[in-house]
């Protein structure tokens, strides 16, 4: 345990220590919320659009951040590997497993962090806007968006335990995009239908915005948050596993 | 002993690293592995350090089999890499922290380790910088004290100078030199005057084997050479490397 918090403490202080974490992970996310949120005061109401109103922007703002800790996940993993700082830890006491829980804690922490602010953002903005967020719907949502954490997590180390320094940030741009446009933060699916509804059905970022818009409307249905939040914590649970053992294999390869 | 291996071989596909190497290190001593690029030196202390699993042959430290004894090991030894291996946003108090407390040290211990390493490695001025700020030769010292905070009995520097200009490569040379006799130390390199300065015995290794192995002046008597330039030489001729 001494360990995993040791490696925790590090990473956590290595990400915060760099200027672009905050730029990502927390201006650029708020930045959106403003900018969508003065779209939306200029979309009229006749048009029926919906996913700009602070009550559903608020969660797909949240998801759309945690996509940019899955960035410095694979930033951090890769970077490790990509020197000798690695090497010089797997001659210490250290076992894969401290490496795993000692990448994903700090990251995790991070993720509820910036969650936290851009939903106290999104109450001022409520406040403002005059359509007032219910603070336990915002509270429920952060704790909804946990399994959505450890998904994006899991992401971000799969490809920074696969892949280079140079590559991962790359493919994490592709699950960014996707996330974003595919887990309908910047567009509503339900109101389109179709196979565009299909598709983002087929994929897990779907049910995160949904399931935190959900808490956030503290809208408890079955369709609307319990399947959605089952969905996204069956992923986590898989992209954990599947990175960990990844991550493992990779260390035992590295010591062969 | 310290270091034994018996016909210790490394193989990656087809292509041999290390080849029946037998090696015996004597506690205390400053070993240096000496050679060209891809002689097979850092392959030798991966696989002394646990961090490359032999093809076969044994190796082992302090009695303990590098193989099937690898927690043991891995107490007791300290490795500086090749690149310099530190957390580029921790600040130099911070890294040597970091690996104290990797090791369970107690508080206490770790505040006196960390200061101990300050003060013996002169880290006062920078003691509070960024590592990602430090110039290469703080970098090695930094990352040599890193290797030390956990009171190894085996430490290896891997090529601990290279790429240092002359006045950092003269101070680490200072620092290295202080830290014989405490421990068991096994360097690699491939500056000659660097193995000639340091080190109590050489081997020289050509091509994964160990082509001589001797104190400095054993070298160049049996390679009929006045310096340890033209000893290399003419072993490497004999090999057949040249």
């Amino acid at each position: 345990m001494n360990r995993i918090i040791t490696f925790s403490r590090r990473n956590q202080k290595e990400i915060l220590r760099d200027p672009l974490s905050y730029i990502f992970c927390l201006a650029f996310p708020l930045v959106m919320l403003g900018v969508m949120t003065v779209l939306n005061a200029s979309i009229p109401k006749e048009a029926g659009m919906t996913v700009f109103r602070i009550e559903n922007l608020s969660a797909g703002v949240a998801v759309f951040g945690q996509t940019f800790v899955m960035l410095f996940t694979a930033l951090t993993v890769s970077k490790d590997r990509a020197g000798s700082f690695l090497v010089r830890l797997y001659a210490t006491p250290m076992e894969s497993i401290d490496f795993v829980i000692g990448y994903m804690l700090p990251m995790l922490i991070i993720s509820l962090v910036q969650t936290a602010l851009i939903y106290v953002v999104s109450l001022i903005i409520s406040w403002i806007v005059g359509t007032a967020l219910n603070p336990l719907g915002l509270l429920l949502s952060l704790l909804t968006l946990i399994p959505s954490a450890l998904m994006f997590i899991g992401f971000g180390m799969l490809f920074g335990t696969l892949f280079s320094e140079k590559s991962a940030p790359g493919l994490c741009s592709i699950i960014i995009s996707l996330g974003s446009f595919l887990g309908c933060i910047w567009f509503d699916a339900d109101a389109t239908g179709g196979a565009m509804l299909s598709i983002c059905k087929a994929l897990p970022f779907y049910y995160c915005t949904r399931s935190a818009r959900s808490a956030v409307a503290l809208h408890f249905t079955t369709d609307g948050w319990t399947i959605p939040f089952l969905i996204v914590s069956a992923c986590a649970v898989v992209l954990i596993i599947v990175s960990s053992r990844v991550f493992s294999a990779r260390m035992k390869a590295d010591l062969a | 002993m310290m270091v034994e291996t018996r016909h210790l071989c490394k193989k990656y596909g087809s292509k041999t690293a290390v080849d029946d190497l037998n090696l015996t290190i004597a506690e205390g001593e400053l070993f240096s592995l000496l050679g060209v690029n891809g002689a097979g030196k850092t392959t030798t202390i991966r696989m002394l350090s646990c961090l490359s699993t032999p093809t076969s042959g044994e190796a082992f430290v302090s009695g303990c089999n590098c193989a099937s004894q690898a927690k043991e090991v891995k107490r007791i030894v300290g490795i500086s890499p090749q690149d310099t291996a530190v957390a580029d946003h921790l600040t130099v108090l911070e890294n040597l922290t970091f690996m104290a407390d990797l090791y369970g040290f107690s508080k206490e211990k770790t505040e006196q380790k960390v200061a101990q390493m300050i003060a013996d490695f002169r880290m006062e001025e920078v003691a509070n910088q960024r590592a990602k700020s430090l110039s290469g030769g703080w970098k090695r010292r930094l990352s040599i004290a890193m290797a030390l905070i956990s009171e190894p009995k085996l430490l290896f520097l891997d090529e601990p100078t290279l790429g240092l200009d002359v006045l950092a490569r003269r101070e680490l040379w200072r620092v290295i030199e202080g830290l014989k006799g405490m421990m068991t130390i096994v360097l690699t390199t491939h500056y000659m005057e660097e193995a000639e300065h340091l080190s109590d015995r050489i081997a020289v290794m050509i091509s994964g084997r160990i082509a001589a192995c001797g104190t400095l002046a054993e070298i160049k008597t049996a390679a009929g050479a006045k310096d340890l330039e033209s000893a290399f030489v003419t072993i490497a001729e004999k090999e057949g490397a040249i």
